[in-house]
């Protein structure tokens, strides 16, 4: 056995592993969408909400600060009966930010509304687009 | 042009599944024949790979919508030069060109294959061919590129690419990195084939190194490019953020770096043989890991590529190569048995396995951060994830400790040094990364971190100019003082070519380094709003809103900014921010203006303009010597090139050898 070869081993993979064991206890969230988030009631200090934003309401003001003000809902098609979640971001709007994007979130979620310190738009290499049946319709006749 | 390209794709796949059963046969029944066809047929997969590329590319510039993936990624008001590299703006492209460029590597193998020993040979190119026949494959069966549109009709315009991805650096990012990829498939394949032909010495090793450098060099160049897309487009400031498909590209690279470093050892001390060969099979293993981490969604990323259902076939690819692996090192365990020991923890050795574990525990860590909440799913039920703290907080202590063996490894002696002699090496660094810390302190510049990674990076660069002191002296002495400190370098550079053009590529890492530390450590950020004629200070910077318009491009609208930058009342640059709306998509993007400085960047993002259209908000970045993050970057590149290049420099070393006995 080559001493020195599995002394030095030993020592990196506990120190390695003390030093991930105590970043991740120090700073992890949790990961909801957003009626998941709803389900469980009370506030929620650092989560991560994966939601998309809402075709109503996007407020976005440069004066007298910053702030953009929208709503998430759910991935997948519009459905009326959910609800959706007020989002606050003291920040520029990201690009390609703009409803029915899918956006990460990352902040606090007090009193019902969702404080966002990050907010991040999906920006899909595979650009997506509605179908083509939706972007021409088919000429009657 | 599209049942050509289809044509042309089960064409290579065809002639991949040939060479790879013929080739394996002919190497283990011994048959020189099949050997022969499977060196003939790696050039053809070469061939019908790239017509099939080429195809796509043609059926790109002729606007040809009949085809799915080409109306989904261009349209007609992108320039030329985008819609050719629209072909790798998403997943079918993208995948076809990294099975192209396997076949490209592939067919350099086989035309290089009569300066290697046929014995190893014979099995380099069916192993070569299985991974183009993997990929080939997946283009084939599961991402056909030239799928027709289901309509019915003929759309009379594309759907576009991603503003953000039409930017040069953006552009040639990931063909960049693909390339990287494929030639550091090429000694996992060597390695794979000395295992199946038994030909365990360094052999593998001596005869891929210039292809594990130049891939390394592509992949460097493909992570340097997309931080500074990052940078330059994104708008927030960073280049770098942890995100699980930066982190795909980046994995790969530590274990690339490890096995740079381990393959010494074994060269000189016939040690690490398992230990390399788990690195390369490793290093091969995480860029398609990589694929499958960023194609399949398992993690959440704000790339997020079309969630498709091929991951799963990555994941058994690999469990194939690791098994397979697993199973051939078992079976080689005895020919693989090394005699010999590491002496001393004081030594060059010692000091490369710490350098090996301290990547791979970047590596490990990395992981571990992109896979947290797949994990914490499966263990607790509940989903977590971890952020950029997270990794910063792992990896900025890991990278520092690289730092130090960066300084230490290139220098100790092998086998065992004594105290002596590591005095003599380190007295004058070790004193002046005190010193410099010392200082630092006392001018309370930062705090902990940044101020040892500058004493960190005072360090290593005191331990290379140290060697070059050495070796000019040396020089200097055997040539008289005639030729001067300038012509001594030089002939040193000439003379140990691979030595300093690594010291080199060191020296890039330690103004990297510089550049990163800086830019993390002492970053400063601002919003303000400005009416026509208004100014706003920072620093020692004044920038005053001259003129705020409105303005109609091609295919977008702008609201344009002009900014001018003066310094001390100095003008040194007017700004340009933009916001655009782009009028297909109704998305907006913001333009970054950014002056660069040897000391310090300005970032200007226009964050919006109010009602009225008469005042625009603005956020602006001083991001300190964030330029020499990209000159440590081309210095790096620059010492890779002078290590890759020997033949070339030959001529040059033999011209300079006659010159010299003229003299």
């Amino acid at each position: 056995m080559n001493k020195i070869f599995y002394s030095i081993l030993a020592v990196f993979v506990a120190v390695a592993a003390a030093m991930i064991f105590m970043a991740t206890r120090s700073g992890t969230s949790s990961v909801y969408i957003p009626s998941q988030l709803l389900s469980e009631a009370g506030d929620k200090m650092r989560v991560r909400v994966g939601g998309r934003v809402a075709e109503s309401d996007i407020n976005y003001q440069v004066e007298p600060t910053i702030e953009l003000n929208f709503s998430v809902r759910d991935p997948g098609a519009p459905n009326p009966q959910q609800k959706i979640i007020p989002v606050t971001y003291k920040g520029i709007k990201p690009d390609m930010f703009a409803a029915g994007r899918d956006v990460i979130i990352d902040g606090d979620f007090v009193g019902g509304v969702l404080v966002a310190s990050k907010l991040q738009t999906q920006c899909p290499s595979k650009y997506e687009a509605p179908s083509v049946d939706k972007l021409y319709p088919k000429k009657q006749g | 042009m599209a049942e050509f390209g289809h044509f042309a794709q089960c064409l290579a796949w065809l002639i991949a599944v040939v060479c790879v059963l013929g080739g394996f046969y002919g190497a283990a029944r011994g048959k020189l024949a099949w050997y022969q066809t499977t060196r003939a047929g790696t050039f053809l997969v070469f061939v019908a790979s790239f017509c099939a590329l080429g195809a796509l590319a043609f059926a790109f510039v002729q606007d040809d919508y009949t085809n799915q993936y080409v109306w989904q990624h261009s349209n007609k008001e992108m320039a030329a030069a985008y819609k050719i590299t629209a072909i790798w703006g998403g997943m079918d492209g993208s995948m076809l060109l990294w099975a192209a460029l396997l076949s490209l590597a592939g067919a350099l193998v086989a035309w290089r294959a009569p300066t290697y020993p046929q014995m190893l040979m014979r099995w380099v190119l069916p192993v070569v061919n299985s991974t183009s026949l993997f990929f080939l494959s997946v283009v084939v069966f599961l991402t056909n590129p030239f799928r027709y549109l289901k309509s019915e009709f003929i759309p009379p315009d594309g759907n576009g690419l991603n503003p953000l991805l039409q930017n040069p650096f953006m552009a040639i990012h990931p063909p960049m990195l693909y390339v990287g990829f494929t030639f550091l498939a090429v000694p996992c394949a060597f390695c794979i084939a000395a295992l199946l032909a038994g030909r365990l010495t360094n052999e593998w090793i001596r005869l891929t190194r210039r292809w594990t450098l130049i891939g390394w060099a592509f992949l460097t160049t493909g992570i340097i490019l997309g931080g500074h897309w990052a940078y330059i487009e994104l708008g927030w400031g960073g280049f770098w953020a942890w995100d699980p498909v930066e982190n795909a590209s980046f994995l790969p690279w530590l274990t690339a770096t490890a096995f740079l470093h381990s393959v010494m050892v074994q060269e000189r001390k016939d040690m690490l043989k398992f230990w390399n060969i788990w690195l390369v099979v490793l290093t091969y293993g995480l860029t398609v890991f990589g694929t499958f981490l960023t194609r399949s969604g398992v993690v959440q990323s704000v790339h997020a590529f079309a969630s498709t259902n091929v991951g799963w076939v990555f994941l058994l690819y690999l469990a194939c190569l690791f098994v397979g692996t697993l199973a051939l090192v078992l079976w080689r365990r005895k020919e693989l048995a090394s005699e010999r020991k590491i002496e001393s923890f004081l030594s060059r050795e010692a000091a490369f396995l710490v350098n090996n574990l301290v990547l791979l525990s970047i590596c490990f860590a990395t992981l571990w951060g992109v896979m947290f909440p797949v994990l914490s799913e499966a263990l607790t039920g509940a989903k977590q994830t971890v952020g950029i703290p997270f990794f910063n907080a792992v990896n900025v202590p890991l990278f520092l400790l690289l730092l130090f063996v960066m300084g230490v490894g290139p220098l100790i002696a092998w086998k065992r040094s004594t105290w002596a002699s590591l005095q003599k090496m380190f007295l004058v660094p070790f004193s002046a990364a005190f010193l410099t810390g010392v200082v630092l302190v006392w001018a309370q510049v930062g705090s902990f971190w940044p101020i040892l990674s500058y004493s960190l990076c005072v360090f290593v660069l005191m331990t290379i100019l140290g060697e070059v002191h050495r070796g000019v002296r040396v020089q200097m002495a055997a040539q008289g003082q005639q030729s001067g400190v300038a012509g001594s370098v030089a002939r040193l550079m000439r003379r140990h070519r691979v030595r300093y053009g690594g010291h080199l590529v060191h020296l890039g890492v330690v103004v990297v380094a510089f550049g990163i530390t800086s830019s993390m450590a002492f970053k400063t950020e601002k919003e303000f709003s400005l009416g026509k004629g208004e100014s706003s200070s920072i620093g020692r910077f004044t920038l005053t809103l001259e003129e705020l318009g409105e303005a109609a491009e091609k295919n977008y609208d702008a609201l344009r900014a002009s900014v001018s930058l003066k310094e001390n009342d100095k003008l040194l640059k007017t700004l340009h921010p933009e916001l655009r709306l782009y009028r297909r998509n109704k998305e907006t993007t913001t333009e970054v203006a950014l002056r660069m400085g040897m000391r310090e960047d300005v970032y200007v993002v226009l964050a919006g303009v109010d009602d009225s259209g008469k005042r625009g908000t603005f956020k602006l970045f001083i991001n300190p010597f964030q330029v020499w993050l990209w000159f440590g970057a081309m210095i790096m590149l620059l010492g890779t090139v002078i290590v890759i290049l020997p033949e070339m420099g030959l001529r040059s070393i033999l011209l300079g050898e006659a010159e010299q006995s003229r003299a």
